[in-house]
């Protein structure tokens, strides 16, 4: 449930273990990994602020979206930043990534906008984000600077690990995470991570670098991507409202716990609910084999026709068994191939049985070849 | 348990001259090899007594559970307990501080009831052909009350290896993360094992290497796939002219497939773990100890030294328990008996990747 993934994330590293890290993974066809990361990041910071968690302080690190939009986020959810402005930093790595409108400053063509107070005491600008050691040690001088030095940890949020690895190279990106999980000072971190904006090396990467991996899927499977039928459309509108929630975790003990939960959005939010079971297994009283035992319709009305190769067909027409010896007169041999042919086209068949004998004991010893009418 | 026999066969090596001296943790195998401890008791009797001298053996890991670090723990342990110099390397910012982690070997004092007492045998009648595997079992037990230079000692995980084996000069730790190249570790292996040159005469002494996550994706090389196989192959060989073991682990989900299938080809050893996951019920019907059992061990090679006579293993797939959530015991996979009623066949077919939630049951 996504609520084990709050409590993970709040209770933050033991002494001497790797922060707990989240991937929140998305795609295309089930393109809520936002509101997820919104939700998450509402939550952490209420727990933060509570005092419910020894983390003391969460640094954002913004990449695809303005930090004014998550101080707009917060206000919305009911926590006010003025007040908590202690506990939450935001680097912000969206306005100016590769310090361009500096450099347009400093040549005088462009006069950078002047931002409230607010934001300039909550925001930092970092400008390199093409130095992935740069970006670690601002984020960690922010941390510092928030929570003070010593043994006091803080959690992390990256926007977009995407927007890092369009600039970086995945081993670059795989040593900041894996830097910052190994760090001292933090308690948790999670980031965001569209799927289908990278090869499946990178997903694995990010995979194997957390400890828990949330994914989004759609809920009904499109068939082969087609988008213009109608009957896709009402998939499509259903897939744009909600989805199936995945997560795996890695325990401690070392098993993997999986959970999955179905994710509703709506206009005030994101709602997680528990999955409804469709198709429950149904175990029927046969167990189940490898093979078929039972006969359709069709194969009883076949096996019904069938007209077995015996001597006896009932039919009271003499038979001939041609035993190999050309001494046979092949007229009779073509009588006998007439009869079998005109027995198939009966459409009907039978089992007809003579008793040999009424006293006949079943393990006689005589030769039960002498049965045989030859 | 298999008992293992040896074969004489055209094939294998005849020792004529007496066998070597050999140092402490060090004993004959077969055909003219000589085995060091992995530090694991039950690995060692499956794998024929331990890894000989001069192989190379590799792990694949699980990207979703640690049990690597289990199996590179006890292998370090085993090896700064027989006092045999240890070379690691790992891609942690400090590789100093997972020798912190090292457990202690556990005391004989501890209680462990592993195999029958010899009181209680009095008692009990065994069948005259099964009383050969309980002799077995009977001499490790003996085994285990001797001083610490028995051959392979059971590791205690929640005790931490007392400071004099660590602080030894015979432990060297590199950092493989910042490098950008693999030179600096090849360099440090080759000087490593030019400590113990291979030569007829009797072996003082044998290293243990130990590389953790050899491709993790935060090492600056670790996208350089030819290079990391040509290491591999160096290492194989400076490994096999010398008197050492080298024990390399690496998670295959972050290779591409056909360099998981070559440094597989490399392995004289192969083993793989395998997570388990929590609270499968299919999985809990189908095998007795279920909720102790952390992972799954699979031993897919076993290293043939001086010999064409492969190795067919009764199993290769093994339960790793933490008994009393101290000692790592391998055991066999017990099927528990299928109940017709509830309909599950126990035909789940295992597939290979390494996220299949089935994972792979090789009976």
């Amino acid at each position: 449930m996504a609520k084990s993934i709050f409590i993970a994330l709040r209770e933050g590293a033991l002494e001497g273990e790797l922060a707990p890290a989240l991937t929140i993974k998305d795609s295309v066809a089930s393109p809520f990994g936002f509101q997820v990361f919104d939700h998450v990041l509402c939550q952490l910071f209420s727990s933060i602020l509570a005092g419910k968690s020894p983390s003391r302080g969460l640094i954002v690190v913004s990449f695809s979206r303005s930090p004014s939009f998550y101080l707009e986020l917060l206000k919305s959810k009911g926590i006010s930043v003025a007040s908590s402005d202690k506990r939450i930093q935001i680097l912000d790595c969206y306005n100016d990534p590769l310090g361009w409108k500096d450099q347009l400053v400093e040549s005088g063509n462009f006069r950078a906008p002047s931002h409230e107070a607010l934001i300039s005491s909550v925001v930092t600008v970092f400008r390199e984000v093409k130095h992935m050691d740069k970006l670690f040690n601002s984020i960690i001088e922010l941390g510092r600077g928030l929570v003070g030095g010593g043994k006091i940890r803080f959690s992390i949020a990256i926007d977009s690990v995407d927007e890092m690895l369009r600039r970086a190279s995945v081993s670059s990106v795989a040593r900041l995470l894996s830097n910052l999980r190994s760090h001292d000072q933090i308690s948790s971190i999670f980031w965001l991570l569209h799927s289908d904006l990278h090869k499946a090396r990178v997903t694995a990467v990010l995979e194997y670098l957390s400890s828990m991996v949330a994914s989004l899927e759609p809920s009904h499977q499109l068939a082969n991507g087609q988008r213009g039928d109608l009957e896709n459309f009402s998939l499509i509108e259903h897939n744009s409202k909600k989805g199936k929630f995945h997560v795996r975790f890695k325990k401690r003990n070392g098993r993997v716990r999986m959970m999955s939960e179905e994710v509703h959005i709506e206009q005030s939010g994101i709602n997680f609910t528990p999955l409804s079971s469709e198709g429950a297994i149904n175990q029927g009283l046969v167990p189940k084999v490898q093979f078929n035992l039972q006969l359709s319709e069709k194969e009883r009305i076949d096996k019904a026709n069938v007209v077995l190769p015996f001597e006896h067909q009932g039919n009271g027409k003499p038979l001939q068994i041609y035993d190999g010896r050309r001494s046979l007169v092949d007229s009779k041999h073509v009588d006998a191939v007439e009869n079998v042919e005109t027995n198939e086209d009966g459409g009907r068949g039978e089992i007809i049985y003579y008793r040999d004998s009424d006293d006949e004991m079943p393990d006689s010893d005589e030769d039960p070849d002498d049965d045989l009418d030859i | 348990m298999a008992v293992a026999k040896t074969r004489t066969s055209s094939f294998s090596r005849n020792l004529s001259t007496a066998s070597p001296s050999l140092g402490p943790g060090l004993k004959c195998g077969p055909n003219g090899t000589v085995l060091l401890s992995s530090g694991i008791p039950d690995l060692d009797k499956i794998l024929g007594g331990g890894f000989p001298l001069g192989s190379l053996v590799m792990v694949t890991e699980d990207a979703e559970a640690p049990h690597h670090m289990l199996l590179l723990r006890n292998f370090m342990a085993q090896g700064l307990v027989h006092s045999q110099p240890l070379l690691y390397a790992s891609p942690a910012r400090d590789p100093r501080g997972f020798l912190g982690t090292l457990p202690s070997p556990a005391t004989s004092k501890d209680d462990k009831s592993r195999g029958p007492e010899p009181d209680q045998e009095k008692g009990l009648r065994i069948a005259w052909q099964y009383k050969k595997y309980f002799g077995e079992n009977q001499l490790n037990f003996d085994g285990q009350r001797d001083g610490k230079h028995e051959y392979s000692s059971e590791f205690d995980l929640r005790k931490p290896l007392e400071r004099h084996f660590i602080n030894g000069q015979r432990v060297d730790c590199v950092g493989i993360q910042d490098s950008p190249d693999l030179s600096i570790l090849r360099d440090r292996c080759a000087t490593f094992l030019s400590q113990f040159p291979r030569n007829d005469g009797s072996i003082s002494c044998a290293g243990r290497i130990a590389i953790q996550s050899f491709c993790a994706p935060q090492c600056a090389y670790s996208n350089m796939e030819w290079e990391m196989l040509s290491f591999i192959r160096s290492l194989k060989s400076m490994v096999r002219s010398s008197n050492s073991v080298a024990i390399i682990t690496f998670p295959p989900s972050l290779l591409s497939p056909s360099f998981c299938k070559r440094w597989q080809h490399m392995a004289d050893t192969l083993l793989s773990v395998k997570a388990i996951q929590d609270d499968d019920k299919e999985l809990a019907q189908l095998l007795t100890g279920y909720q102790d059992m952390v992972g799954f061990l699979n031993v897919h090679k076993v290293a043939r030294i001086n010999t064409q006579v492969p190795v067919i293993l009764e199993a290769t797939t093994f339960s790793i328990k933490l008994q009393k959530r101290r000692y790592l015991v391998l055991e066999c996979l017990n099927q528990a008996p299928v109940d017709g009623l509830s309909g599950t066949s126990y035909g789940t077919s295992g597939s290979c990747s390494s996220s299949s939630k089935t994972g792979n049951l090789d009976f």
